[in-house]
């Protein structure tokens, strides 16, 4: 009696080998969910849900121009889930993209500020992407620094560091690099610091595809990858390895601020071709989900951060023509982003009902 | 496994009704005014043409700032109103909440594509972005609002356009002068005591030129006056905006004015007992027994201008700025509860001498710059340094302002303002 009394209506039970095409089933029925729950939503905004979904996709992809567009907004997400996923893979939780982004387009607008008359413009995109790329590996090293000597929060450090950054662009902007007096604007790069085009978007895509095959090889198919698996399992047991838990850290997040660092670089250089505090945009925390979402599988990153692109685009193309507030859009996508990782619960875990029978005998 | 299939099944109905249920959920909403606005005007259908221009609008913000971007809307409607008269339909179609980044850039893109034969950029650090778009769609005229490049870049389609706000600044100084003088004759305060303080964004041109017409016409009335700006380094942040002025209020400031979006500063004067005169928008609502007046840029003339150049296929002016003779600049309601005795009738006697040319705002006899009279300042910066370098400003005894460009380039401290801070220069 007093058993049955303290059996909880739902259990949660661990479950394993669940078939392939059942966790599809499962992901795609949480994707259809977070569709219908969309279109309630926008039903509510007043907007006709199968016309709205139709012109998010036709906003997104429809046109030349628009899948132009679409890409731009994916390039950063997926350069800086690439750069996240080796940390997140060690269990090492760097929430600092945002900031690693930032200190990487820093270094780099400042070559593009002042060095574009000296240098000519292969060599100085170069010099670019490189000073982007050591001064992202920079600012996450020391987080890293940190957790290795003295175990400090990562999260929190991480964290504050962007806060710093992005200060920094903000003190920049209004002071020794603002442009026009008082504009709080920096100049725009000369065209020699800007990325050239290729089909119509600014190369920066080409580069996140070959750090897709870069991340792909170096997480599965090297010592370091191996050494990062191995410590996100357990820490003790790489020790007992012989590993040094430490150098691996700081090397990892060195690696994961340099791409990061390398995506601020594009983003300045070939989006914005200028700086300003808001040149992260949110990526890196958005980017966090996509690699979730990819469970930090390389090429499935390439998928989920074009969805995430295109409804982004289809958001806006959403606003033009029917009016729907993109704060709608922004609804829509957080409920399917969160059914998405939902179902990943599904996946893991089943849920046990109590058994009716015992209701009964306790009624007896 | 039978479950499984079940919950399977069963979700599939679940979504085939909402598939079917779905059709019904309403109508598509277009931003379309002159579909509303014709009832409203019973002449529109009498005109033959029936022209209609598609125009974008690309803002920072969105209507509910109550400031910056809200007056741009009321431009808009005022100017679709005026234009259904002409039978010009204007289409509208707005882009809320668009950053300074390449966001806008994709915002004019999109707009463009959605075959926009005009857009119009509503924030300064619009127009680099927007520049990037205009050669490659040289049938659609671009504008930037407030911004420059215009009348030097080799461009055709793009355009700029302001208003002379010195006029509507100097017009809200006269009020506070005149409450000033009226609190030292009461013996309220004495002449020493009347200080303004102004609540400023940026040191920016645009800010500086603002409260400098601001503190001259209150010193054309009061002329023991004297002014303290508090920079809060943000266009629109109300807490420090509000901060500022409390901060100024505490100094001894006992008119409080501003060049930022909110509303605070009135309520702040209101809640320390002072004056304040306001910006963008009418703040007697909110500030009854503080606010004197309001001055705002009216967009309605110029976008009535632009759109319907477009519709009759006409080229327009790459750099546009008028001020009260064309009523681009506009006076909200005065207080008449508070304001000092004779008000209306001194406003409407200096409105009439800026509108005659009579009075100019920047008259060199009536200010100093360290003690000595301006005798020469440039306008234009030709070499993209960001210092003026070209186009003598001062001449016939005035500083002309937004003469030869329309964005604001008065950018000197006069004798007499005193910058409590500067580090947002």
């Amino acid at each position: 009696m007093n058993h049955e009394k303290r059996t909880p209506l739902i259990r949660l039970a661990k479950r394993e080998g669940l078939e392939g095409w059942k966790v599809w089933c499962i992901r795609c029925g949480s994707i259809l969910l977070a569709l219908l729950l969309g279109a309630l939503v926008m039903g509510l905004t007043g907007a006709n849900p199968v016309t709205a979904y139709g012109t998010m996709i036709s906003g997104a992809l429809g046109k030349k121009s628009a899948i132009r567009q679409t890409v731009k907004i994916a390039v950063p997400l997926l350069g800086c889930a690439l750069a996240i996923a080796p940390c997140f893979k060690m269990r090492f939780w760097n929430i600092g993209a945002e900031g690693q982004i930032t200190a990487g387009a820093v270094a780099a607008s400042y070559f593009a500020l002042f060095w574009a008359d000296r240098l000519p413009s292969p060599v100085l995109l170069i010099v670019m992407g490189i000073a982007g790329a050591v001064a992202g590996g920079v600012w996450a090293l020391i987080p890293a620094f940190f957790k290795a000597k003295w175990n400090t929060n990562e999260t929190l450090f991480t964290l504050m560091m962007n806060y710093i950054i992005i200060g920094v662009v903000r003190w920049l902007q209004g002071g020794p690099w603002e442009g026009r007096k008082g504009s709080q604007i920096i100049p725009q790069f000369d065209s020699a610091a800007c990325l050239p085009r290729v089909l119509g978007v600014h190369c920066g895509w080409i580069i996140v595809l070959v750090l897709v095959v870069f991340m792909h090889v170096y997480m599965n198919h090297t010592k370091h990858g191996y050494e990062i698996a191995v410590i996100g399992d357990s820490v003790n047991t790489a020790r007992y390895a012989g590993m040094n838990v430490g150098r691996v850290m700081m090397r990892t997040m060195f690696l994961s601020g340099a791409i990061s660092g390398v995506v601020g670089f594009i983003v300045a250089s070939g989006a914005n071709n200028t700086l300003y505090d808001g040149v992260a945009g949110g990526v890196g925390f958005t980017s966090i989900t996509v690699a979730w979402l990819s469970q930090l599988n390389a090429f499935a990153m390439v998928g989920i951060s074009a969805m995430l692109a295109v409804l982004s685009k289809g958001a806006e193309t959403l606003q033009t023509r029917m009016a729907v507030p993109t704060s709608i859009s922004d609804i829509i996508t957080g409920i399917l982003l969160f059914c998405m990782l939902g179902c990943e619960f599904f996946i893991n875990y089943r849920l046990i009902f109590r058994k009716n029978s015992h209701k009964e005998a306790a009624k007896s | 496994m039978k479950k499984f299939l079940a919950i399977l099944l069963s979700l599939a109905m679940v979504l085939s009704l909402a598939a079917c249920g779905g059709g019904g959920g309403g109508q598509p909403v277009q931003d379309n005014k002159p579909a509303e606005n014709q009832p409203a005007a019973p002449d529109a259908p009498a005109a033959p043409e029936g022209k209609t221009v598609k125009v974008g609008l690309i803002c920072i913000g969105d209507e509910n700032d109550q400031g910056y971007t809200y007056n741009f809307i009321r431009g808009k409607e005022a100017a679709t109103e005026a234009l259904a008269a002409k039978g010009i339909n204007v289409e509208w179609v707005t882009k809320w909440n668009i950053g300074e980044d390449s966001g806008c850039e994709d915002a004019n893109i999109e707009l463009a594509d959605e075959g926009c034969d005009l857009i119009i950029n509503n924030s300064f650090g619009f127009e680099p972005f927007m520049l990037k778009v205009a050669p490659d769609y040289p049938e659609i005229e671009f504008i930037a609002c407030t911004n420059q490049a215009s009348w030097g870049d080799s461009l055709d389609n793009t355009h700029n356009a302001f208003a002379n706000i010195y006029e509507g600044r100097y017009l809200a100084g006269v009020v506070a002068g005149m409450k000033l003088q009226q609190m030292i004759d009461e013996g309220t305060i004495t002449a020493d005591k009347a200080v303004i303080g102004y609540v400023g964004a940026f040191s920016f041109a645009e800010v500086i030129s603002g409260f400098t017409s601001y503190f001259l016409g209150a010193r054309s009335v009061c002329p023991s006056v004297t002014m303290k700006v508090q920079f809060v380094g943000s266009w629109s942040d109300a807490t420090e905006e509000a901060n500022a002025a409390s901060a100024l209020a505490d100094m001894g400031c006992v008119m409080i004015s501003q060049h930022s979006d909110n509303t605070t500063p009135a309520t702040t004067a209101q809640s320390k007992g002072v004056f304040h005169t306001g910006y963008n928008n009418d703040m007697i609502s909110v500030a009854p027994e503080a606010s004197l007046i309001g001055t705002r840029i009216n967009w309605a003339p110029y976008f009535e201008y632009a759109i319907e150049s477009v519709a009759n296929g006409e080229s327009f002016d790459q750099d546009w700025c008028h001020g009260m003779d064309m009523d681009a600049v506009v006076m909200t309601d005065l207080n008449e509860d508070i304001a000092a005795p004779g008000t209306a009738e001194k406003l409407a006697e200096v409105e009439a001498d800026i509108r005659s040319g009579k009075l100019q705002v920047f008259d060199t006899s009536t200010f100093t710059i360290e003690g000595k009279k301006l005798e020469t300042a440039f306008a234009l910066d030709t070499d993209g340094d960001f210092a003026p370098d070209s186009e003598e400003a001062v001449f016939d005894g005035a500083f002309h302002e937004s003469y030869f460009q329309s964005a604001p380039y008065f950018a000197l401290t006069i004798d007499g303002i005193e910058w409590l801070n500067a580090e947002f220069g």
